[in-house]
């Protein structure tokens, strides 16, 4: 079972290196942090979007929309009640919502809608092995990378085995959707188990495979791949230092900020 | 008393914390934990959200608490990774940071509190059993929960997502709820069978620190492969001399005074029954054993000269590459370069990015993948991921290829590009040893060694061994049809070959005359049940059924209908959708278009359960379904849910462990997890049948069992069938077909191409080539006297002098 966001393209960004895609998006959540006020977050989340456009990564779009809308209302809906403000709405004047609270309200929700298509464009773009040898590479410890490259590929199989086991249990007359709390959660005991025996089963031996293939924990990974910044990467980090060094003194001079106060 | 979790110097906790990326089952178990968390958290909710969209109630956050007790630091490490993986399926942002960090404390809390809590600790194992060990784990629990909530809730809000007085109790709620609720019965089923094999953290802290030390200092790569190519190679790449070994959790040793060599460019096959010791000796080649596995080793293994035990086991890659049993648990990347990559990555000294795609591109064109560069290992067949991975252990250009059962999980496609694979290693010169439990490779080796009880019993030339029928049946292995059909007839040398039989039946003027016992099938089935005999009303209707997964159709129009007491073969390689078919008929997935009516009920109109009380369905892997502590337990699961009364359930789990051959006594106390596979499989089928269902579907039964394994599987199945139940057997292996089957259905890219008696399918040449299946020998055989047998049995029957 494939659990992976990565699309397969030859765009020039797929082509940027692990480490340039992983620090323009830490760009972009800075660029996101800066600001408050819904204008300029708007701004932030185009920026994105257009990098989601010339990636090719409109099938991830289309898979991740609802919930990145569902959540951006739950921002603009939920802030409003925690937020001071001097002009009423109204009719919500009873309930306490002023219009500087509904600002903020579509600010924060446009905020995570960036850091999600944010996180959404660099996994779109970057296999989990870029991934592991950027952050490698920008300093994190390779085995800790090594253990989350490992992790997301065995998801896939336990997914897959996710699905036997449900299919079986499934077969034996198991139902999980009846029954009061206690009892639907007492029912996942017969689905949790064996997915979990089944993978711990194999620790031994997945280790043993791991030695057998040459790795230990002491060794150093060498990655084939160079490693080597070109030129549309030292453009594109340069780009994002311009954007974020520039956002960083706007908001320093408060230019873009809602006075927010609780 | 048993304090399990860290002892009291509170700076360990923190050196455990390093301690887990020094050791690579611990590396392994954290990724594990990562993987399980993340795979539970994705599709199991219980549909009740908190928050919709935001925080729902899901079983997976009882499991870094469970894990933290069982894995100490491991699953800190892993429910925080788990949580990032989590993540990458769309949320991924800087909260996650702030999820990392709020599971991380989440999966240690527990380890470090547990035992620390003063008068409120119980000073017992991690369990909810006593009332004390209850309120310990309450406290645990709360304050992990409470940890984790308020992490995320902070970190939510200072990054201006959503409020800490929304979020935080939220999770707080989520955890503390399936904690509670979740976490004590699967801490009550895990802990036994995480202490049986050994996987707690203490026990893999006390195993890692005993570890066999080698003698000398370890060396590179590059000075290991110079014994390669040195003169020592002139006379064995491997030499084995009186080696014994006993595991440390068994009584007797399951390797004795076994000694061999193997000249380069030798390939020998390593035969005998499952639990013989094949497997053990296949780790020894490579030093995981006693490198990696505890127990009593002695004796000497020496690959190209060096002695195994003298360097550890990763710096061995070089020499030997090994492909286990379990070829899936080898694979590492998403991709088929990286997989290929990975080894080399990790060299000393390392090689040129050159030197690396250059071994790649080679390993490639050696096992037949050149196209497959830049595919997911996981959307390749299963005789492709095998061939996989044996590129990546020969990418580090080993002398010696260890191959463990290569053929047990491969369609007959599958085997067929492996023999070839082989074929070409062995013209380059590559040494190869593998294991097998039957006759599927012999034809090809130079040698054979048979291994009983962990001794070598019998070696020799491969032809030798195969012309002995009653040799191979001494040692648990099944003999070649041909030999057995001219056993006791005065031929001289049995024949091997279907060639060969032709040439003896001429030397013998015999020719092949079946009577009518062998045609009619009643030779072959015995006499046929009286509800087919009587012609009953079909109890399948399968009518234009497809399945369509999403844009892919794997099943199209497919149409039949089976009677009441029939015995139904599936037929046809991988992914041409046999299991499908087998999920549509008991009411698993639902036809995308035409219907399937199952005892006059239509399987889209009708609930799982009504369906599971007529049709059972095994599954090919029983530790899919198996949780229960006891036998007794998890033959009662399937009754318990069907809503029997207790008196039902008692005497349905009597008659279902009667029927699978297994003693009703003692099955309160035997944990299945302590069972052989092929026992194992019986439960599972025992459970299945304690619904008392009429059809009984059988997704490959056999897969990884022994002759002896197999033959009584395949007895109870013939049992079962007699006694009135219906029988729908996916199946491989076309011996097995052609003697328990009395219909075969034949599936080719999700078409029904053919529907017929064994006979009528196995006459038909060119549409068992069509479909990548073999036939079976014998058939073959008879075919030149215009008839197609199945058995042994029906040839002896059939084999008449000749006209003189």
């Amino acid at each position: 079972m494939n659990v992976s966001l990565y699309l397969s393209s030859k765009t020039w960004v797929h082509r940027l290196d692990g480490r340039t895609k992983v620090l323009t998006v830490l760009g972009v959540f800075v660029l996101a942090l800066c600001f408050s006020h819904p204008l300029y977050l708007l701004g932030v989340f185009g920026f994105v979007m257009g990098g989601l456009a010339i990636s090719r990564a409109g099938a991830n779009v289309r898979k991740a929309w609802m919930l990145t809308a569902l959540l951006f209302c739950y921002s603009v809906a939920l802030w409003p009640f925690f937020v001071e403000g001097l002009t009423p709405v109204p009719l919500l004047n009873r309930l306490g919502v002023t219009q500087e609270g509904v600002m903020v309200g579509m600010g924060m929700g446009l905020r995570l809608l960036i850091m999600l298509w944010g996180g959404i464009w660099l996994l779109s773009t970057t296999t989990v092995e870029e991934l592991a040898q950027a952050s490698q590479q920008l300093g994190l410890p390779s085995r800790a990378g090594f253990a989350f490259s490992l992790a997301f590929r065995w998801v896939g199989m336990l997914l897959g085995a996710g699905v036997g086991v449900v299919q079986a249990q499934r077969s034996r007359g198991l139902d999980v959707s009846t029954g009061g709390l206690l009892q639907r959660i007492r029912k996942y005991v017969p689905l949790v188990v064996p997915l979990i025996g089944h993978a711990l089963r194999q620790t031994n031996l997945l280790a043993m495979a791991l030695e057998s293939k040459g790795f230990h924990p002491s060794s150093r990974r060498h990655f084939c791949s160079t490693g080597q910044l070109m030129l549309p990467d030292y453009a594109v980090i340069c780009v994002m230092v311009v954007l974020v060094g520039v956002s960083g003194w706007l908001r320093w001079i408060g230019v873009g900020v809602l006075d927010i106060r609780f | 008393m048993h304090l399990p979790q860290a002892a009291c110097d509170s700076r360990r906790w923190w050196a455990d914390l390093a301690d887990v990326w020094r050791d690579t089952r611990l590396i392994v178990l954290t990724a594990q934990i990562a993987a399980i968390y993340a795979a539970i958290l994705i599709p199991f909710k219980a549909g009740i959200p908190i928050i919709p969209g935001f925080v729902e109630l899901r079983p997976a956050n009882a499991i870094p608490i469970v894990a933290s007790l069982l894995f100490g630091p491991a699953a800190a490490w892993g429910a925080g990774i788990g949580n990032v993986i989590g993540d990458c399926f769309g949320t991924l942002g800087p909260a996650s940071v702030f999820g990392f960090v709020g599971n991380f404390f989440f999966g240690y809390l527990p380890y470090v509190l547990w035992g620390h809590l003063g008068w409120l600790s119980s000073g017992q194992p991690p369990l909810v059993k006593s009332w004390r060990q209850m309120v310990e784990y309450g406290v645990v629990c709360v304050i992990a929960s409470a940890a984790c909530a308020g992490i995320i809730g902070w970190g939510v809000e200072w990054l201006g997502l959503l409020p800490f007085v929304i979020l935080a109790p939220a999770i707080f709620f989520n955890n503390i709820v399936m904690g509670m609720f979740l976490g004590p019965p699967l801490l009550g089923f895990l802990y036994p069978r995480v202490q049986l094999w050994r996987l707690r953290y203490e026990d893999i802290r006390q195993s890692g620190s005993s570890s066999f030390q080698p003698s000398s200092p370890p060396r590179t790569h590059d000075s290991l492969f110079k014994d390669v190519t040195s003169e020592n190679l002139s006379y064995s790449i491997l030499d084995c001399r009186g080696l014994s070994f006993q595991y440390a959790s068994d009584s007797k040793p399951v390797l004795r005074n076994v000694s061999f060599s193997l000249a380069p460019g030798e390939m020998v096959v390593l035969l005998g029954r499952s639990g013989s010791g094949k497997s053990t000796l296949c780790y020894a080649c490579n030093g995981l054993i006693p490198h990696l596995v505890p127990g009593v080793f002695s004796g000497t293994m020496r690959v190209c000269g060096r002695d195994t035990v003298e360097d550890p086991v990763w710096k061995q890659a070089g020499r030997v590459g090994l492909v286990f049993q379990d070829f899936d648990t080898q694979l590492v990347a998403t991709t088929v370069e990286g997989e290929l990559l990975h080894p080399l990555e990790y060299r000393d000294p390392p090689l040129s990015s050159e030197e690396m795609q250059q071994r790649v591109v080679h390993a490639l064109s050696r096992i037949g993948l050149e196209d497959c560069t830049y595919r997911d290992p996981m959307t390749m067949s299963g005789g492709q991921r095998q061939r996989l991975v044996m590129a990546s252990v020969l990418v580090q250009e080993p002398p010696l290829l260890v191959l463990d059962e290569p053929g047990s999980d491969l369609d007959p496609a599958g085997r067929a590009q492996l023999r070839e694979v082989l074929q070409n290693l062995r013209e380059e010169g590559i040494t190869v040893l593998m294991t097998e439990h039957d006759d599927g490779q012999l034809a090809h080796a130079d040698r054979v060694l048979v291994l009983d009880q962990g001794e070598i019993v019998w070696k020799g030339k491969p032809e030798t061994f195969m012309r002995h029928p009653q040799l191979m049946r001494d040692w648990g292995l099944r003999p070649l049809a041909l030999t057995e059909c001219f056993e006791g007839l005065s031929v001289g040398r049995l024949p091997i070959s279907v060639q060969e039989a032709w040439t003896r039946a001429d030397a013998l003027n015999l020719i092949l005359n079946p009577p009518a016992s062998v045609l009619d099938d009643t030779l072959r089935l015995g006499e046929m049940p009286a509800c087919l005999r009587k012609m009953a009303l079909p109890l399948i209707h399968v009518e234009g059924a497809s399945f369509q997964y999403e844009d892919q159709l794997v099943l199209e129009e497919v149409s039949f209908a089976i009677q009441p007491g029939d015995f139904l073969a599936l037929l046809g390689r991988n992914g041409s959708g046999k299991s499908t078919l087998a999920r549509l008929l008991n009411g698993l997935l639902m036809p995308t278009h035409g219907r399937i009516v199952v005892d006059g009920l239509d399987t889209s109109a009708t609930s799982m359960n009504e369906l599971a009380k007529r049709i059972g369905l095994v599954f090919q892997n029983p530790d899919h379904q198996i949780f229960a502590d006891t036998v007794w337990e998890e033959v009662a699961f399937s009754a318990k849910n069907m809503g029997c009364s207790e008196h039902e359930i008692a005497v349905r789990v009597q008659e279902a462990l009667a029927a699978v051959g297994l003693p009703c006594e003692g099955s309160h106390d035997l944990d299945p997890f302590s069972l052989r596979k092929g026992e194992r499989q019986r439960i599972a089928v025992a459970s299945v049948l304690a619904t008392r269902p009429t059809v009984l579907i059988f997704d490959e039964p056999t897969t990884g069992l022994d002759t002896d394994e197999t033959n009584r599987m395949m007895a109870m199945i013939r049992e079962l069938n007699q006694q009135g139940h219906t029988i729908v057997m996916i199946t491989h292996s076309m011996r097995l077909v052609a003697t328990y089957a009395r219909r075969c259905l034949l599936l080719h890219g999700g078409r029904m191409i053919a529907d017929g008696t064994p006979r009528e399918i196995f006459a038909d040449t060119a549409l068992i080539r069509a479909a990548s299946l073999e036939i079976p020998d014998i058939s073959l055989f008879s075919q030149r006297w215009g008839h197609t047998l199945l058995t042994v049995e029906e040839v002896k029957a059939s084999l008449l002098p000749g006209p003189p």
